[in-house]
């Protein structure tokens, strides 16, 4: 054991040594260094190289920070199972017009009823979801005054909903004063690199 | 535990050792690794644009000239056939029909592809297209004709096939961007 030796002071030692286990090495009574040593048989306890472990933990850190987006991601309505398409762009932030099999919603608010609009059979102008879009887009103007509007707004429309009610909010949008509409899709890999 | 071993102090001066407790170091690691993992977003969603061409305001210090219209490529979706007719106006310039052959793809849940309506799209664009010179900032529009009764999931997979197609675009800072060569508006009927 000699850990327990007196050690002679050099000045011009190394100062940093190789890496190796830290685990128990500075318990300062010899007894009970004997006793975790293992009194000269095989020591019960094992030295643990925390090196690879903090690196890896390190690298995991590093790789989900660099991932991570404080903005968050925008919430799909768990009514809304959204279809899937390849040549897609990346989403803007802009008021969301979630539309399921019963229901339009503009950022959570009811907006109108998909069941009215296919009884009816033809397309039509949404009332509520027009007055909504339409205060959505006057609140913007009173706080950006400076600003041009951009007249943008994400359809997040389930994809078994029929062409008529797509339409019918398409529309709504488009004399609400956001003629820039887009669909949200999930995304599919690319198949050829473009 | 980690440290720098700098030799003992020597006589009854404070040891120059000091060891860096890795525990809290460690602990810190795996909490920011429990943050991060909870807020990571696993699926992200993207869009497809489109366009209500909603003409705005004339400039009233510009002159008004009579301008030809633009060809627009109108696309008809059909029961059996997909319908590409280019017009001018009123007028029609070309007319093909594109048989609806429909390709499943994916695992669980199937998703519907039109192949062969993207490239008869691009040969289309190719010989008919009036926007694809790089400085060109405009595209070429497209109006989609579909029956009342079309999923959207239909129409999604019409305009992946629209937007498949894609040209250079240079922008007035000197870079330029891949971007599809249609946009797509509905037709009201």
């Amino acid at each position: 054991m000699d850990r327990f030796q007196r050690k002679h002071h050099d000045p011009h030692a190394h100062v940093i040594h190789a890496p190796h286990s830290r685990l128990m090495s500075h318990v300062p009574l010899k007894f009970v260094w004997n006793k975790v040593s293992g009194h000269g048989r095989k020591s019960p306890n094992a030295g643990l190289n925390l090196v690879s472990f903090i690196d890896f933990l390190m690298v995991t850190v590093i790789f989900l920070l660099m991932s991570f987006s404080a903005s968050g991601e925008m919430t799909v309505d768990k009514n809304v199972k959204l279809p899937k398409a390849e040549n897609v762009e990346d989403i803007i932030d802009a008021p969301v017009v979630a539309v399921n099999g019963n229901q339009i919603l503009v950022d959570g608010t009811l907006a109108g009823s998909t069941r009215s609009i296919e009884e009816l059979g033809r397309m039509q102008k949404i009332d509520e979801l027009f007055a909504l879009l339409k205060n959505k887009r006057e609140l913007w103007k009173q706080l950006q005054p400076n600003k041009p509007f951009p007249g943008v707004c994400i359809l997040q429309v389930d994809q078994n909903v029929p062409a008529l009610v797509v339409k019918s909010v398409f529309q709504t949008a488009a004399f609400a004063g956001y003629p820039n509409v887009s669909f949200m899709v999930g995304k599919i890999p690319s198949a050829s690199p473009q | 535990m980690g440290g720098v071993d700098v030799g003992e102090g020597g006589g009854k001066k404070r040891a120059t050792n000091s060891d860096i407790n890795m525990i809290p170091f460690i602990d810190l690691l795996f909490v920011t690794i429990a943050f991060l993992l909870i807020t990571a977003v696993w699926t992200t969603n993207s869009r497809l644009n489109a366009d209500a061409q909603v003409p705005g305001p004339p400039d009233p210090n510009k002159e008004l000239t009579p301008q030809t219209p633009e060809k627009v490529l109108n696309l008809h979706i059909g029961d059996n056939e997909f319908s590409l007719v280019w017009k001018s106006g009123a007028t029609v310039v070309s007319e093909i029909k594109v048989p609806k052959n429909p390709v499943e793809i994916g695992g669980d849940t199937k998703i519907v592809r039109y192949p062969d309506l993207a490239k008869k799209i691009e040969e289309e664009w190719k010989t008919q297209g009036g926007h694809r010179d790089p400085t060109d900032r405009k595209l070429d529009q497209c109006i989609l004709f579909s029956d009342n009764r079309t999923p959207f999931k239909e129409i999604v997979a019409v305009l992946d096939a629209l937007y498949s197609p894609k040209r250079e675009m240079k922008f007035a800072d000197g870079s330029s961007k891949k971007l599809p060569v249609f946009n797509m508006t509905f037709s009201v009927r």
